[in-house]
């Protein structure tokens, strides 16, 4: 039974979407008030479109009510980027999961946005084919959600990110007018908009359908794990391996604090002694991953790997790949909350900034569990706590600041694949001068000149927000830093 | 009068009427004087269109480069960034042009991490440069744009052209890290960085990647690199028609060898290039000298099954492919891009029409040298369209980009607006993109 009254939004939109796409009521919306970040905040309406012409009603009705609008796939990201912080209208694109078309011969598809990345890779396998972009969520992620963060994963060290595997996109612009960005071809005639789009976090319009490039598989694969006695001796085996020419499809590092909480839930063969592993992949035609592969040996056995294993079956590399991928899932139970960071450093920095990060979390009395994509320099400290102890969330809060600091004074950045979203808009001037803000201002501008699109995400305060009627959120980040 | 535009859309709005400029020479020269910035070459060495600029600056740092784009912003000047020099025709012919910007002054590399495969140079660098010092430590910037190695770091980026290794190798809009940008407020801005994964802030370098400098002046742009290959071998087929070439090119794409490249050719092509006068495909392969070797036995495997056979030639050949667009006498080029599986139709589509043509199949790039008038220019960009692909004009006449839209793009006023934030007096290339009055 309804019990609260409808809006004139409310009205609006069910008309234009029908009313059982259209929800309102209190308990309805808390589902939607949260992502996989620590941020939380209740949207006023939530829709679910099931085509284009549906986002264009929406988006235009909220333009015609003036509130924002903020764009969700599965809500699996870390940065805060698919909650409504400011409130208004969230346009949940999970029910547009049509695969509308497999190309295999030219090497795309088309894809709706709530498509999972892991339905697609399945749908894809029969063709012989890929999309390269794996992030460890693809089983709970969507296509579109991994365009608005440009999503990485573990084989975007040879493979790039999502940006580099998206050939186009059709747009619902703020307001509600449809445009096609790109083509299916590469290098489209015209402004790149959509490289522009692509990792621009639900700010700039919303996307309904994405043309993917897809990537041959190769002959060979080849997985395997080395371990070591330090993390240090993992690292300087990275450089080791990209020193001699081979740069793998994967280069992956689990710590021992990580590899004690994964493996005996998944048994993927890590032993609980190593102080890190290193799981690599080389594919290719046969004669080149016997090649690479024994020059990642030698690279890694150079650097004091005790000990190599080469996964002999498809069985054995999916448990290796599960040990990676459900390493998140397993730090879960080991704590009533952990923080996830994502840094990225020059690879060559790695060793010390990893000194650093332990270092310093041993300090703020932590225990950090660290996964890394090694070969990108791409690294996910991993911090364990527990909310109800006074003030805890706090100094994690804190440390996990300085951690970005530590990335940032390495030569780095703040994020190499989750985003800003709310997460990190006040540490974007430790890496942007006020005219690169003013200057990224411009692009959201261009295409929303309200302001009203995924408010508040990746620019910091004063740029585009707490302007208008909008009032930030105040939130402690971190040393000195609130929102 | 100055134009300034605080909406989308004002600027395609805007009454004709003729463009102001402050453009006393030799208050100009002392100003430009003061900022050190000379030139070697006389302002008519940096003609386009037959239109010779009023001045030349050729800044020697970045810091000169945006104080000179701050005054000629500041003085209304129409100014057109530029380095080799060998895409001034690419777009509509510019309304306006007042003051070259001659960039190769700025050609220093200023970051390189071999350990982490990452470069940071000026945007004047030549191509050819910046290959060799990152040959001597054995790796490369894994691009090969028309028309060479000559273009400058900046015109690639501005351009985002691509070659025969497309579709094998990433693009420069894939591999370029970050950017430094120069505008006309005199701002010099960064986005990105210097590692290889970054999704902080808007990707302002993809924006300028391909914007043919009208929105900033790329001044320093940070790239990820590859190893060089070990070995690099180049086949010819010859085929009886682009049919079969298409077919056998499609099957070599399929297999997944170690290929770089695979270019179809038409008869005229191949007669230019010395390798007959009928359809050849080319070859190339790198990578380790076995992984090459046992890519030229597959390839012989599969041709067995089509009756035909490869043939070793130069490497060099794709340098010549490179320069085909700018030979003497070449007027207009375009390039299509269609599916894959469509090039060497469109390639035979276009026999009709006097010019050669060549496409490479990963890319779905198709690029001739025609001789032909604006309707059947137009009548081409149908036939790519209807393949769901695209048709640009690369170069051409000015009568020609006068009346053909050489990108044949509809972004719902996007670029336009864009354009209004970025160069609200459209200072840099003005008129580039579409027929604006200013």
């Amino acid at each position: 039974m309804t019990r609260t009254q409808p809006s004139p939004l409310v009205r609006d939109l069910q008309a234009a979407l029908g009313i059982e796409a259209v929800l309102f009521e209190p308990e309805d919306l808390l589902p939607y008030e949260f992502d996989s970040s620590i941020d939380r905040s209740a949207p006023d309406v939530v829709v679910l479109p099931r085509t284009t012409e549906e986002v264009a009603a929406a988006a235009r009705i909220a333009e015609e009510h003036h509130v924002p609008v903020v764009p969700r796939g599965s809500g699996t990201g870390f940065a805060g980027g698919a909650v409504a912080v400011m409130g208004g209208l969230l346009v949940v694109l999970t029910r547009m999961n049509a695969i509308r078309e497999i190309d295999a011969a030219n090497r795309l598809a088309v894809v709706e946005p709530g498509v999972i990345n892991l339905d697609l890779q399945d749908a894809l396998s029969s063709f012989g084919l890929l999309y390269a972009p794996d992030p460890s969520s693809q089983r709970i992620c969507t296509i579109g959600g991994n365009v608005g963060t440009n999503s990485g994963g573990p084989h975007t060290l040879a493979h790039g990110s999502t940006v580099n595997h998206v050939l186009g996109l059709e747009v619902v612009l703020p307001g509600g007018s449809v445009v096609n960005l790109g083509s299916r071809q590469v290098d489209a005639p015209g402004i790149d908009l959509r490289g522009l789009f692509v990792g621009s976090e639900g700010t700039l319009g919303i996307v309904t359908a994405i043309t993917v490039r897809l990537i041959r598989e190769n002959e060979a694969i080849r997985t395997m794990l080395a371990i070591f006695s330090t993390v240090d001796e993992a690292s300087n085996a990275v450089s080791e391996v990209i020193r001699r020419r081979v740069v793998p499809m994967a280069m992956e590092m689990l710590d021992q604090e990580t590899i004690r909480v994964v493996e005996p839930r998944v048994n993927a063969g890590y032993p609980l002694d190593a102080g890190a592993v290193l799981l690599m992949e080389v594919e290719g035609l046969v004669e080149a991953v016997d090649q690479d592969s024994e020059i990642v040996i030698e690279a890694c056995k150079s650097q004091g790997a005790r000990d190599i294993r080469i996964a002999k079956a498809a069985e054995e590399r999916e448990a290796l790949w599960e040990g990676r991928k459900s390493a998140i899932g397993a730090l879960g139970h080991t704590a009533p909350a952990f923080y996830l960071l994502d840094g990225v450093v020059p690879r060559s920095r790695l060793p010390e900034v990893l000194h650093q990060v332990l270092g310093l979390s041993r300090e703020y009395g932590f225990k950090c569990a660290n996964m890394f994509h090694a070969g990108d320099g791409n690294l996910h400290p991993t911090v364990l706590f527990d909310p109800e102890e006074e003030g805890a969330t706090e100094r994690v809060l804190q440390l996990g600041g300085e951690i970005m600091k530590l990335c940032v004074d390495a030569g780095g950045s703040i994020t190499g694949e989750h985003g800003i979203g709310t997460e990190k808009r006040e540490y974007m001037d430790w890496i942007f001068s006020e005219a690169d803000l003013e200057a990224m201002s411009s692009v959201r501008l261009a295409f929303d000149p309200t302001g009203r699109f995924n408010p508040c995400k990746i620019l910091p305060t004063g740029h585009g927000c707490a302007q208008g009627h909008f009032e930030p959120i105040k939130r402690k980040l971190g040393p000195g830093i609130y929102v | 009068m100055t134009s300034t535009f605080s909406t989308p859309g004002d600027f395609e709005k805007k009454p004709t009427s003729g463009r102001e400029r402050d453009v006393d020479r030799d208050d100009l020269e002392d100003l430009l004087g003061v900022l050190s910035a000379g030139t070697e070459r006389p302002p008519e060495q940096y003609m386009c269109d037959g239109v010779s600029p009023i001045m030349a600056a050729r800044p020697s740092s970045v810091s000169e480069l945006a104080e000179i784009l701050l005054v000629a912003n500041q003085r209304n000047l129409a100014v057109m960034p530029q380095g080799s020099r060998t895409a001034l025709t690419l777009g509509r012919p510019l309304t306006h042009y007042d003051l070259a910007l001659d960039t190769t002054a700025l050609n220093r590399v200023l970051d390189y991490a071999p350990e982490d495969l990452t470069i940071t140079v000026e945007a004047g660098i030549t191509l050819k440069l910046l290959q060799e010092s990152l040959a001597e430590q054995g790796q490369y910037l894994p691009i090969d744009p028309p028309p060479g190695d000559q273009v400058t770091i900046g015109g690639l980026l501005a351009t985002a052209r691509s070659g025969a290794w497309r579709g094998h190798l990433p693009a420069a809009r894939d591999l370029i890290l970050g950017a430094t940008v120069a505008s006309p407020d005199g701002s010099l801005t960064r986005s990105g960085g210097r590692v290889v994964k970054n999704v902080s802030g808007y990707d302002m370098h993809r924006m300028h990647t391909g914007a043919l400098g009208t929105l900033g002046v790329i001044v320093e742009a940070s790239f990820k690199l590859s190893p060089l290959p070990a070995a690099v071998s180049s086949f010819a087929i010859v085929c009886s028609s682009l049919s079969r070439a298409g077919t056998v090119a499609c099957e070599i794409w399929d297999r997944n060898l170690a290929t770089r490249a695979i270019t179809i050719l038409d008869s005229k092509t191949s007669a230019i290039l010395d390798c007959g006068d009928v359809a050849t495909v080319l070859v190339e392969f790198a990578a380790s000298e076995s992984v090459v070797v046992r890519s030229e036995e597959t390839l012989r495997e599969i041709l067995r099954d089509y009756d035909m056979s490869a043939e070793h030639i130069g490497n060099d050949i794709w340098a010549q492919i490179r320069s085909l667009t700018h030979r003497d006498g070449i007027d207009t080029v375009i390039r299509a891009g269609v599916p894959a599986s469509e090039v060497s139709g469109f390639i035979d589509h276009m026999e009709i029409i006097d010019g050669p043509s060549w496409g490479h199949v990963a890319a779905g790039s198709v690029w001739s040298c025609p001789n032909v008038n604006a309707q059947t220019l137009l009548g081409l960009r149908v036939v790519a369209e209807r393949l769901g692909g695209f048709l640009q004009l690369e170069s051409g006449s000015k009568s020609l980009r006068e009346v053909v839209d050489p990108f044949g793009v509809s972004d719902a006023g996007l670029t336009d607006s864009l354009k209004s934030q970025f160069d609200p007096r459209s200072t840099l290339n003005p008129g580039k993109w579409k027929a604006v009055s200013t």
